[in-house]
C-alpha cells in the first residue's frame, strides 16, 4: 500500500479514537479512584471502586463546589496504574487520589502523585507507605504488620495462658517476613517457644506440605501470615487436616467480610482473625457508613469498601477542613485531623501520615450461634498499636 | 525422615489428582494432535458446577454424578463450535484459539459469579481425618485418591480393552487410516474431546472442597496438566500417570526442602525432560 | 524509492498522529513502547514462525538493566538503554539457542519454563530488583553531549524520545525484514526442512531472529521503565508475555505497521472500555478466536482489505463518471 492510503486511514482512525476525549467536565473537585476492577484482582476492585462512589455521592459537593468520581481501572498491574496516575495529571490535572489494591501500585502512585504535591490515600498493606518510603503526598489508612500483630496475638495468648508453643506460615516476601519479625518478638515477650516456621512463595497454591510440617510440630498455636487468597486456601487445608481440632489457629491479616462468605462459617468456627475493619463494631461513623451501604447496594459493607469509603471520606474532610481544594492546603489540614472513622475516633499522625485506628481480633463463631447471615464472628478484643516516631522508618523530607 | 515420609504420601495424593487433570489432555493431544489451553477451564467450570448443585441441594455425591456430565457436554459444544475447526491448524494456532476460548469462559464465570472465590464443603460423611499413631489425613483426601485410582483403572480399562479405545488408539497411531476403515473420524475426535474435558471437570469437582472455586483455578491447573503431561510424554496415558505422581511428590518433598523453589523446581524440570528427552518419559518417539 | 524514504514519513506521521489525537502524552508513549514491544514478538512470530511465552523476560530484564544502571552506575539514560538492549540480546540469545532446539509445543513449553526462571530470579533477588514492591525512584539520567545538557524530563521530551526511538527502530527492522536475512526466515517459516536442504543453517536464523527480538523488547522495556520511573515485577509475570503475545497477533504479524495496530487497540481501546465494561477481556477472548480464524494477518490485513475495497469502489465509480 502507498504512503499517502496510509496516512489517510491512519488519520482517520486516529480521529475516531479521539472523540471520546470531547465528553470533558467540570468546573467541581475531582477524585479519582485507582481500583482493578478488571484483571486479577478484581474480586478486591469492584468493591473498593463502590467505596469511593459511595463516599462522594454522600457528600455531593464540598466548599461549594460539586464533587466528581472517576474511576481509573488498574487493570491489576502497577504499571498500567502508574501510567493511568500520569495520564490523570497531565489530562486532567488530577491531585487528589485514593486506592490501590497491590503493594507495588500504591507505592509507585505515591511516589508520581509526590512529583506534582497532589494527595493519596491508599489501605495498601505495605508498611513501607508509611516508612521507608513515606512521602508529603501519601496517606495511610490500614494499620501496620506490627499492630496487625501486637493487637491480635498478643491478646490471644493473654486470653488463654495454656499456649505454650506456636507454627508459623508465612509467605517468602517483605509483608510476610514484617509480620513474621513481629510475630517472633511478640511470641518471646510472652515467653512462647516458636517451633518452626515454614515459608511458602507467593504462588503456592497446594499447602498441604506445609500444613503437613506444622501438624508434625504439635504447637498449640498454629499462625498463619498469608493473605488473600493464600489465607483461604491455607486455612481450609488446615481445617481438612483436622488442625482445628489439635491446636488454636490464628489469621493475623485476614481480608474481613468477603473472605468469611467466601470460607463459610464450617471452617472459621473458633478460628482466630485479625481484620482491619468489621461491620458490626459500634460507633457513629460506622453507623452511618452501614446504613448508606445497605442502602445502596443491599449489603454489609466489606473490607475494601470500608477502606476506600474511608480513603476518599478523609480527602473530602480534609478539603472541607482546609477551606480549600490546594493540595498543599489539604495535606496541611489533613495531618493531624482527627475524625469519626469507621473504627470510631481515628487521627492521621502528622510525621509519618499513617491512620491510627482499631485493629480487631475476632473469633469465628458456629453457624448455629450466628444473628443473621453474615454473623460469622464476635469481636474479642480490638484496640490501636504503632510504631512510635523513634521507631518508625519514615523520613519525610 | 518421618516428615519425609508424610510428604511422600502426601505428594502421591496430590499426584493422583494431578493426574486426573492432565489425563484428558494427554488423550486429546494423542488422539486429535490438538493442544488445548482451555483445559484448565473445564476444571474450573468443574469446580463452580460443583459450587451450585452442593449449594442448591447439599449433596456432594449428586454434584460428583452430574458436574461431569455438564462439563463434558459444554467440551462437546465448543468442539463442534470452535474447537474441530482448528484441528487442521499448526499447534500454535490451536494454543491462540484455546486461549481464547479459557479467556472467556474465566471472564464469564465472574460475570456470573462474581469475582471472589466460593466454598464448598466436603460431604458429611468424608469431614473428618484418618489418625494413625502420629500420621494425620483427611478423609477426604484418602477417598479423592481411592477414587481417582479407580478412574485411572476404568480409563486405562476403557483404552486397553473396549472398541472405542482401540480406535482412539488407533487414531492417536493414524487418524487417517482409522478414517478409511470406514469409521466416523469426526464423531470419534468430538467424544473423545468431550471425555477430556469430562475428566477435566471430575478433576474439578473433586479439587472443590479442598481449594473452593475461584475464578483463576483454571490457569494454575493449566500450568500444572501441561508440565505433568509434558514431563510424563504427551500422549501417553502411562505417562500423565506417572508425570502427575512425580511433579506431586516433587512439590510436597520440596515444601520441606526448599519451599520458595517448589514452583521453580517443577518448571525447571519440565524444561530438563523436554531438553534431554524430547517425548518425555513415556511418549512415543 | 528506498525502503527509508518510503517508511519514515509514514513512521513519523504515526508518531505524531499519536502526540496530537491521543487523549495523553503519556497515552502516546506507551502506545509507541507497546509498538515497539509487540514488532518484537511478531519478528519470532511473524517471520520466524515461533510462538514465545518469552517475550516478558527481555521486557522486564530491559526495564531493570536500564533502571539499575540509571541508580547504581549513574550513567545517563541513552547509555543505559544501550546496556539494557546488550543484555537483551545475549539472554535472547541463550533463551533462543536452547528454546528452538525443541519444536511445536515443546518449543512453547519451553519458552513458558523460562519466563517463569526469569520471574523467579527478579522476586529473590529483591536487593536489586524490589522484588515483588518492584524497583522505585528510577531516575533519567540526562546525557551531555559536547556541552549541551539533554535531559528527558518532561513528558514532552520523553515522548519526542520515544518517537525518535519508535521511527529508528522501526526502520531498522523494515530494513532487516527486507534484506536477505528476513526473506530467508519466511522461507524457514513456511518449509524448513526446505530451507534445510537448501543449506540455511536454520538454527543460526532463528536464534539471530531472537537476538533482535529480545534487544528491541528490552531497549523498550528499558523506556517503559523510565517512563514510570518504576519497573514492576508483573513486567517479567507470563501474563505479560500472554499480553505481548495478544496484541502482536491482534495488530498482524506479518507486516511492521500490525504492530502498530495492535498496541493502539489494547492499549488504548482496553482504556477506554475498562472505563465502563469490567469484564471486556470476555471481548479480547473472542476477538482473538476470530483474528485465528477470520482474519490471520491480523487488523492490518483487514485495514488493508478495506482499502483495496474502497480503491475499487471509488475507482470504478470514477471511471463511470468519466465514461
Amino acid at each position: 500500500m502507498d504512503r499517502r492510503k496510509f496516512l489517510v486511514t491512519s488519520t482517520a482512525a486516529a480521529a475516531a479514537l479521539s472523540l471520546p476525549t470531547l465528553a470533558k467536565a467540570s468546573g467541581g473537585i475531582d477524585i479519582f479512584g485507582l481500583k482493578s476492577v478488571s484483571g486479577n484482582f478484581a474480586s478486591y476492585g469492584k468493591f473498593a471502586n463502590q467505596g469511593s462512589e459511595m463516599a462522594v455521592e454522600a457528600a455531593g459537593s464540598v466548599i461549594g463546589k460539586a464533587l466528581n468520581y472517576r474511576l481509573l481501572d488498574s487493570e491489576g498491574n502497577a504499571g498500567k496504574a502508574v501510567r493511568k496516575i500520569k495520564e490523570a495529571i497531565e489530562k486532567d490535572n488530577a491531585r487528589f487520589f485514593n486506592g490501590a489494591t497491590l503493594s507495588s501500585t500504591g507505592l509507585a502512585v505515591g511516589k508520581e502523585v509526590a512529583n506534582v504535591g497532589g494527595v493519596f490515600t491508599t489501605p495498601v498493606g505495605a508498611d513501607e507507605v508509611t516508612g521507608s518510603e513515606c512521602n508529603r503526598s501519601t496517606f495511610r489508612w490500614s494499620t501496620p504488620t506490627f499492630g496487625a500483630v501486637e493487637q491480635t496475638l498478643r491478646p490471644l495468648l493473654e486470653l488463654d495462658p495454656s499456649i505454650k508453643s506456636a507454627y508459623t506460615i508465612t509467605p517468602q516476601y517483605v509483608f510476610g517476613e514484617a509480620l513474621l519479625t513481629n510475630t517472633k518478638n511478640v511470641l518471646a515477650d510472652k515467653g512462647v517457644e516458636h517451633v518452626g516456621n515454614s515459608y511458602h512463595s507467593l504462588s503456592e497454591k497446594e499447602f498441604s506440605g506445609y500444613i503437613t510440617n506444622a501438624a508434625a510440630a504439635k504447637p498449640d498455636l498454629l499462625v498463619l501470615l498469608n493473605f488473600g487468597g493464600q489465607s483461604s486456601t491455607s486455612l481450609r487445608q488446615a481445617m481438612n487436616f483436622g488442625l482445628k481440632n489439635k491446636m488454636k489457629i490464628l489469621v493475623v491479616w485476614s481480608a474481613g467480610l468477603d473472605q468469611y462468605k467466601s470460607l463459610g462459617s464450617d471452617i472459621l468456627e473458633n478460628v482466630y482473625l485479625g481484620a482491619q475493619y468489621w461491620h458490626e463494631v459500634q460507633n457513629p461513623g460506622n453507623a452511618r457508613f452501614v446504613e448508606l451501604c445497605r442502602n445502596k447496594y443491599g449489603v454489609n459493607p466489606v473490607y475494601p469498601m470500608a477502606g476506600d469509603y474511608i480513603g476518599t471520606k478523609i480527602i473530602i474532610d480534609a478539603i472541607e477542613k482546609a477551606g480549600s481544594d490546594d493540595p498543599a492546603a489539604v495535606i496541611s489540614a489533613m495531618e493531624g485531623m482527627t475524625y469519626e472513622g469507621l473504627t470510631g475516633e481515628e487521627t492521621i499522625r502528622a510525621f509519618d501520615h499513617q491512620a491510627i485506628k482499631d485493629y480487631y481480633l475476632l473469633k469465628g463463631k458456629a453457624k448455629s450461634a450466628m444473628s443473621d447471615e453474615d454473623n460469622f464472628v464476635d469481636v474479642i478484643s480490638s484496640g490501636k498499636s504503632f510504631p512510635d516516631e523513634n521507631a518508625s522508618l519514615c523520613k519525610m523530607s | 525422615m518421618e516428615l519425609f515420609f508424610f510428604q511422600l504420601l502426601n505428594g502421591l495424593g496430590l499426584g493422583v489428582i494431578y493426574f486426573l487433570l492432565s489425563v484428558g489432555l494427554t488423550i486429546t493431544f494423542g488422539l486429535l494432535n490438538f493442544v488445548n489451553f482451555a483445559h484448565g477451564a473445564f476444571y474450573m467450570v468443574g469446580a463452580y458446577v460443583t459450587f451450585v448443585i452442593v449449594s442448591l441441594t447439599g449433596n456432594f455425591w449428586l454434584a460428583l454424578l452430574i458436574a461431569p456430565l455438564v462439563i463434558g457436554a459444554l467440551a462437546i459444544a465448543l468442539e463442534q463450535s470452535v474447537v474441530k475447526f482448528s484441528y487442521v491448524l499448526e499447534h500454535k494456532y490451536q494454543i491462540l484459539v484455546t486461549l481464547g476460548v479459557a479467556l472467556m469462559l474465566q471472564e464469564l464465570v465472574i460475570m456470573i459469579w462474581g469475582p471472589i472465590g466460593k466454598n464448598v464443603s466436603p460431604p458429611s460423611s468424608l469431614a473428618g481425618i484418618i489418625e494413625i499413631g502420629d500420621f494425620i489425613y483427611p478423609k477426604y483426601r484418602a477417598f479423592v485418591i481411592t477414587f481417582s485410582a479407580l478412574i485411572a483403572i476404568v480409563v486405562w480399562w476403557g483404552l486397553e480393552k473396549t472398541k472405542f479405545g482401540a480406535l482412539v488408539r488407533a487414531g492417536s497411531e493414524n487418524a487417517q487410516m482409522v478414517g478409511l476403515l470406514g469409521v466416523n473420524i469426526t464423531r470419534l475426535f468430538s467424544i473423545t474431546f468431550g471425555l477430556g474435558g469430562l475428566l477435566a471437570g471430575l478433576a474439578g469437582v473433586l479439587a472443590a472442597p479442598l481449594r473452593g472455586a475461584d475464578p483463576f483455578m483454571g490457569v494454575e491447573a493449566l500450568g500444572i496438566a501441561f508440565i505433568v503431561v509434558v514431563i510424563g510424554g504427551m500422549g501417553s496415558f502411562l505417562g500423565a500417570l506417572v508425570g502427575g505422581l512425580v511433579v506431586g511428590v516433587m512439590q510436597s518433598v520440596m515444601s520441606s526442602v526448599w519451599p520458595e523453589g517448589a514452583s521453580l523446581m517443577v518448571y525447571a524440570a519440565m524444561a530438563a525432560v523436554i531438553l534431554s528427552r524430547p517425548r518425555g518419559l513415556f511418549g512415543r518417539a | 524509492m528506498s525502503l527509508e524514504l518510503k517508511h519514515c514519513p509514514i513512521l513519523i506521521a504515526i508518531a505524531l498522529a499519536a502526540f496530537l489525537v491521543l487523549p495523553s502524552i503519556s497515552l502516546a508513549t506507551e502506545v509507541l513502547i507497546f509498538a515497539i514491544i509487540a514488532l518484537g514478538c511478531s519478528i519470532l512470530l511473524g517471520y520466524a514462525g515461533l510462538l514465545s511465552f518469552g517475550q516478558a523476560i527481555f521486557f522486564g530484564l530491559g526495564a531493570y538493566v536500564a533502571s539499575l544502571s540509571q541508580i547504581h552506575l549513574g550513567v545517563n539514560f541513552l547509555v543505559g538503554l544501550l546496556i539494557a538492549t546488550a543484555a537483551g540480546a545475549i539472554v535472547a540469545a541463550l533463551v533462543g539457542a536452547l528454546a528452538i532446539r525443541r519444536q511445536g509445543i515443546y518449543f512453547v513449553m519451553l519458552t513458558l519454563a523460562f519466563t517463569q526462571l526469569a520471574f523467579f530470579i527478579s522476586y529473590t533477588l529483591d536487593e536489586w530488583t524490589g522484588g515483588d514492591n518492584g524497583l522505585l525512584d528510577v531516575p533519567r539520567n540526562s546525557v551531555n553531549i559536547f556541552g549541551y545538557e539533554i535531559a528527558i524530563d518532561s513528558s514532552e521530551k520523553f515522548y519526542a524520545f520515544v518517537a525518535i526511538s519508535f521511527v529508528l527502530i522501526f526502520l531498522a527492522l523494515l530494513r532487516i525484514t527486507h534484506s536477505q536475512f528476513g526473506r530467508t526466515l519466511l522461507a524457514i517459516k513456511q518449509n524448513e526442512e526446505r530451507a534445510t536442504a537448501l543449506g540455511y543453517s536454520v538454527k543460526w536464523y532463528k536464534v539471530l531472529a531472537f537476538v533482535f527480538s529480545g534487544s528491541i523488547t528490552a531497549y523498550a522495556g528499558g523506556m517503559y521503565a523510565l517512563f514510570l520511573n518504576f519497573a514492576p515485577l508483573s513486567n517479567v509475570e507470563l501474563i505479560m508475555s500472554e499480553h505481548i503475545l495478544i496484541m502482536a497477533i491482534i495488530g498482524g504479524t506479518g507486516n511492521v505497521y500490525g504492530a502498530v495496530l495492535g498496541s493502539l487497540f489494547l492499549v488504548v481501546v482496553g482504556d477506554m472500555l475498562s472505563a465502563f465494561w469490567e469484564r471486556w477481556l470476555f471481548m479480547l477472548g473472542g476477538i482473538l478466536i476470530l483474528t485465528v480464524f477470520y482474519m490471520r494477518g491480523g487488523l492490518i490485513s483487514g485495514l488493508y482489505g478495506v482499502f483495496e475495497f474502497l480503491s475499487q469502489k471509488l475507482g470504478s465509480a470514477s471511471t463511470q463518471k468519466e465514461s
